[in-house]
């Protein structure tokens, strides 16, 4: 009877850290995307604004662009842990 | 000579992505036949209005009229090139540095044709565009010595040096120095195939952009000596490592058939650009206008390689030429003003 207790809790606890797991694999993964996305629009993104100042605003907005993917893995991440 | 590129694709990319807005924002087609239709003080000023007032600012209480905007587009050449040196990463620095060695080749022998024919050294100096690794304080050194012997002395560190040496006597006692030019652009030529072979990330793009300079070059030597010169001189000045080989080239200059050499050469260079512009040399007679199709074909051809290899030494190199193309166009057309020659003549010796 205790064996089949300490089980159930073990089997219970496991969940919930392959749960964490999975959520931090969700951002992590996703936020390494996002970087390597970020890596070529940043570096053009700095050179077009280097070259002329009026480009900075079309710029910023598509290194942002990636940052999506992020959020897709945090929005994974949180229905994991929350739900 | 090449770095190690430690930091990753980034700084590639934003080289890349400069040179590319840089070359958007040179002067346009429609503006140069604008121009064409303009006076020499209209097109002053509208040299002025671009990215050459820094520069005509900085001459102006020295020079004045069309020597003003002659030294003016070469400094600003000078300078954007030296810019480029600094702002290109890791390895393209190497090949850039190798591409540009044409400039030293230029300036040393402009200053040694200068000093054999007793022009002054300040008129040496206006022509001289340090647009190489001799910067304009070397250059200012070398055309302070006395003697032709002791301005190849003072390259003695120069990757070319070499070719100075041996050439030298021979370039002294002919009294010209055309055989020398051919041994040096073939020296340089070898060099940058060394560069672009040394097993650097990188080096195949630089490579295809050197064979099609190289073809260009040879095709242009083809037509304008084809059937006129012995099969050794054309030998001397045909340079090896392009999609023909040499003997290939005297071959076809010794044909009796421009058709023939046409066809030869379309089908063994099979690119788009070229393919077109071959067709009209069928009927096109004069050098000139084959030379500028010639160039332009390259320019075309280079475009797309910059394309095909984005973040590699051909946009550099794109914008470098295309440069080079626009300064050399306003000179034509300031020069050509000046002369109060027709905008058709000048329009024929722009590359646009």
């Amino acid at each position: 009877m205790a064996v089949e207790t300490m089980t159930i809790e073990v089997a219970e606890a496991s969940a919930v850290g392959f749960k964490a797991i999975g959520a931090g694999l969700a951002v992590g993964l996703a936020g390494m995307g996002t970087g390597l996305a970020q890596l070529g629009i940043g570096g053009a993104a700095v050179g077009a604004t280097a070259e002329n100042k009026e480009m900075f605003g079309l710029a910023l907005l598509f290194t942002v662009i990636p940052e999506t993917v992020v959020i897709f893995g945090l929005v994974v991440a949180l229905l994991l842990l929350f739900t | 000579m090449a770095a190690v590129n430690t930091t990753g694709p980034a700084p590639y990319i934003y080289a890349c992505t400069r040179m590319k807005v840089r070359k958007a924002t040179l002067i346009p087609r429609e503006e140069y036949m604008r121009m064409l239709n303009m006076e020499l003080p209209g097109i002053t000023r509208i040299i002025e209005e671009t990215h050459y007032k820094a520069e005509i600012d900085e001459l102006a209480s020295s020079f004045s009229g069309i020597d003003l905007v002659e030294i003016a587009l070469s400094w600003n050449l000078a300078k954007e090139y030296q810019k480029i040196i600094e702002l290109v990463p890791g390895h393209l620095k190497g090949f850039t540095r190798s591409y540009l060695l044409r400039w030293d080749i230029q300036n040393v022998l402009t200053i040694l044709r200068g000093k054999s024919q007793d022009i002054p050294q300040g008129r040496i100096r206006e022509i001289t565009i340090p647009a190489g690794s001799l910067d304009k304080n070397a250059l200012d050194r070398l055309i302070a010595e006395d003697s032709a012997d002791r301005i190849v002395e003072a390259l003695k560190a120069h990757v070319l040096y070499p070719v100075f040496e041996r050439e030298m006597a021979g370039a002294v006692e002919s009294g010209s120095f055309a055989h020398m030019e051919n041994e040096l652009f073939k020296a340089y030529y070898t060099e940058i195939v060394r560069a672009a072979k040394g097993g650097v990330k990188g080096g195949h793009a630089f490579l295809q952009y050197i064979r099609l300079d190289i073809d260009t070059r040879n095709l242009m030597t083809l037509f304008r000596v084809k059937g006129s010169l012995e099969s050794d001189e054309l030998r001397e000045m045909m340079i090896a490592g392009g999609t023909f080989s040499v003997e290939e080239l005297v071959r076809l200059a010794g044909s009796e058939s421009s058709d023939e050499i046409i066809e030869t050469i379309r089908n063994r260079l099979n690119l788009d650009s070229f393919t077109e512009v071959l067709e009209t040399f069928r009927e096109e007679k004069s050098v000139h206008k084959i030379e500028i199709a010639l160039t332009k074909a390259k320019l075309d051809q280079l475009d797309k390689l910059a394309k095909r290899y984005q973040f590699s030494v051909c946009p550099i190199l794109l914008y470098l030429e295309l440069k080079q193309y626009e300064v050399s166009n306003l000179r034509a057309l300031a020069r050509g003003k000046e002369s109060k020659l027709e905008p058709e003549s000048i329009g024929a010796c722009m590359v646009v």
